[in-house]
């Protein structure tokens, strides 16, 4: 789920748990060097985090239910049914 | 009890740092105000919707457009900004936003990035376009630094969580400080407060991903703001028109008209009569004007609706992926890359996301007082001036002012004394200790789901005196069983408790409204009265909450434009 933190890369700064959107980390520098995700599934992805993160140590991972349906643009300009078309891509 | 902070004081309290928020700021703090204070619940350096960027500024630019205004102003009142709005406050906007734009240009936003003014996108093709093409990415960090320059005091994770009025007149608000994860109450006595919560998601159950409930187009934690105005009896405008909005399935994310390509349907068609290929300049407006279009055609059947990119040249290409870096989309350009969807190569199904509270809330004036004397509102939470960047910066600049200007009329007064604020106190301090209760989530989707059966959006779904009337009941059950049942365990799920309580409360109004508005009209569909009465075509319907607990609604007359 949202933001994974590489913690070879993470120097502990808290930039992330601060401007998060949706204030979803938690970080007590007591315990922890890095800031912990603690609601993952609030997660707006806005990539806030990501572009603030002065060591570059976050990336963002969509739930699998977010993703994005495509298909083949040469679908719509062609002759062939989009199905027929899928079905002997995946026979191929 | 959870411990209370001394109490503050501000000259001006604007609750929400978001553009409406830090534009009133600074609008203020110019005025002569030497105490403004900015209460935010997240961090307004990152928050709210405007967080990392947008990139079309509605606006009248006479050395782009012309000397006439009126073909400009008529293309915003038809937009999907301008539907619904008061025509004088919209014109008064609209000859003012040059000057705004200035501002944010002289300030280091990015307005111009070719070196000129350039209007693109939400067009309808060979009309004037009413929307400035610039690169929000760096406007909040701009905004606060402006703000900060001025002596705008800020406080990052304070969501406040009411407000506070005495003798007819605002007076103050409870702010929770979250910074830690033991939460503490911050009271703040205010000679005037400016409302700038941004719009309210999380009140329908999320269309492309309904146990996802964050998986919005906007951002998330815009919740229910209109509801701290709703409970100290400021009214409310537009609430039962519901606003929908669209985009990529199943991620939700607002900028469709920084796609350069054509809804298309699976044969190629394309869906609207406004262009069949790709243009840089007025892109594919169809989903601005045919609001429910990507519903429409999965229930016909014909659907689904692909946006094709395909067509388009690879410089429009390169333009779009910058564009849509100015717009904050970079998390959506960062997944398609990694997942291999390459906007030349394929075609991204856009579908309609679900109602939200954009444009629909308190009710202002055209300098941005609500009904409430000393309480103002900017931004997407206002219902007949609200709905976009460039109208959160028009009236957080008016309000500011305005603001500013009766503060130094009026003195401090106990706010922390008021009967609501301590009855709030007490409130969310039983839900902190509380051995065991209710997650604020289930409250959440428990009204999710409410709204969503009885209080629907059309076309195809109806509402009617019997589903409304119902949909009332429901809605005021689960608030007293959700006060009698939330359970906290720190600040942050405290904060999502007090949304879900200010959500309720838009939902009470909204239902009302709906009840209220006896004849059909936009996606207010009313099973009992399938027509559009025109006798209301120039009225506004207006409810709000009185000082004895009823619910009342008013019809009001529409503020015409006083052209020069
Ligand atoms: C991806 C995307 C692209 C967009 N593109 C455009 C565009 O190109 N053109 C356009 O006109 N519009 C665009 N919009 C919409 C635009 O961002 C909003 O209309 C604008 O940000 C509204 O400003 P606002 O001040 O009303 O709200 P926001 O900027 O959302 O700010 C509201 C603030 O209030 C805070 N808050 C909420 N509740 C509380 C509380 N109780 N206490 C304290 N703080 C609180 C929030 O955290 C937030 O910071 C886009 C939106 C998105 C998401
Ligand atoms: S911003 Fe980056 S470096 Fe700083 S704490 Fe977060 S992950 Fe670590
Ligand atoms: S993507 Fe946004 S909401 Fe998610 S963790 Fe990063 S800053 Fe927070």
């Amino acid at each position: 789920m949202p933001p994974v933190i590489d913690h070879e890369k993470c120097i502990g700064c808290g930039t992330c748990a601060d401007i998060c959107n949706s204030d979803i980390f938690v970080f007590d520098r007591k315990v922890d060097k890095t800031p912990v995700v603690k609601f993952p599934e609030e997660c707006w992805h806005c990539e806030s985090c990501v572009l603030d993160c002065p060591s570059g140590a976050i990336t963002l991972r969509l739930p699998l239910s977010y993703s994005l349906m495509h298909i083949d643009a040469s679908l719509l300009h062609s002759s062939q049914t989009p199905c027929s078309a899928s079905s002997k891509e995946a026979r191929s | 009890m959870i411990a209370v902070k001394p109490c503050i004081e501000a000259d001006l309290l604007i609750v929400g740092g978001g553009i409406g928020g830090l534009m009133a700021a600074i609008s203020a703090a110019k005025s002569g105000c030497t105490n403004v204070v900015v209460m935010e619940k997240m961090h307004a350096r990152r928050s709210g919707s405007g967080a990392t960027g947008n990139d079309h500024f509605n606006c009248y630019i006479p050395s782009y457009h012309g000397d006439d205004i009126r073909p400009v102003f008529q293309q915003t009142m038809q937009s999907l900004i301008g539907s619904g709005k008061e025509p004088s406050l919209m014109y008064k906007f609209l000859k003012k936003s040059f000057e705004l734009v200035q501002m944010w240009d002289e300030w280091g936003v990015n307005m111009r990035p070719t070196g000129q003014w350039e209007c693109k996108g939400h067009a309808l093709p060979g009309k004037p376009r009413a929307f400035l093409k610039y690169d929000g990415s760096e406007q909040k960090k701009v905004l606060v630094r402006e703000a900060k320059k001025l002596g705008v005091h800020f406080y990052n994770h304070h969501p406040v969580v009411e407000l506070a009025r005495m003798d007819g007149r605002i007076a103050g608000a409870l702010a929770v400080d979250i910074s830690t994860p033991v939460p503490q109450f911050q009271p703040v006595r205010a000679k005037t407060v400016l409302l700038a919560t941004g719009l309210t998601h999380r009140l329908y159950l999320t269309a492309p991903t309904p146990a996802y409930m964050f998986n919005t187009g906007h951002c998330p934690n815009c919740a229910g703001g209109q509801g701290l105005g709703w409970r100290v009896g400021a009214r409310m405008v537009n609430m039962e028109l519901p606003y929908t909005h669209a985009g990529p399935k199943y991620f939700a994310r607002c900028g469709k008209a920084t796609w350069i390509g054509v809804y298309r349907y699976m044969d190629g068609t394309p869906v609207g009569p406004f262009t069949d290929h790709s243009n840089i300049d007025y892109g594919d407006v169809t989903s601005d004007i045919w609001n429910s279009v990507f519903e429409d055609v999965m229930a016909k059947g014909t659907g689904p609706a692909f946006m094709d990119c395909s067509d388009a040249s690879d410089k429009d290409l390169e333009y779009m992926r910058w564009a849509m870096k100015g717009e904050g989309l970079t998390s959506l350009l960062n997944y398609m890359a990694d997942a291999g969807i390459d906007p030349k190569q394929h075609a991204v199904e856009f579908m309609r996301y679900e109602p939200i509270l954009h444009g629909r809330g308190l009710d202002v004036s055209d300098e941005g007082e609500t009904s409430v004397p000393g309480l103002f509102a900017a931004g997407d939470m206002v219902g007949n001036g609200g709905c976009g960047i460039a109208l959160a910066a028009y009236l957080g600049w008016e309000g500011g002012h305005a603001a500013a200007l009766q503060a130094a009329e009026h003195s401090f007064r106990p706010a922390e004394d008021c009967p609501n604020i301590k009855a709030r106190m007490e409130l969310l301090s039983s839900f902190l200790e509380r051995e065991d209760g209710a997650d604020w989530k289930d409250a959440n989707m428990a009204l999710q789901q409410i709204m969503s059966d009885y209080a629907p959006a059309g076309p195809r779904k109806v509402r009617s005196e019997r589903l409304l009337q119902t949909g009332l009941i429901y809605v005021r059950q689960l608030r007293e069983n959700a006060m009698k049942q939330l359970k906290v365990t720190c600040s942050h799920t405290l904060m999502r408790a007090a949304e879900v309580l200010d959500l309720m409360d838009c939902g009470e109004a909204l239902l009302a409204a709906a009840l209220a508005r006896k004849e059909t009209r936009g996606n207010h569909i009313r099973a009992d009265f399938p027509f559009t009465n025109p006798l209301l075509g120039d009225q506004f319907l207006t409810v709000g909450l009185e000082s004895n607990g009823e619910v009342t609604t008013k019809w009001r007359p529409i503020r015409q434009a006083q052209m020069d």
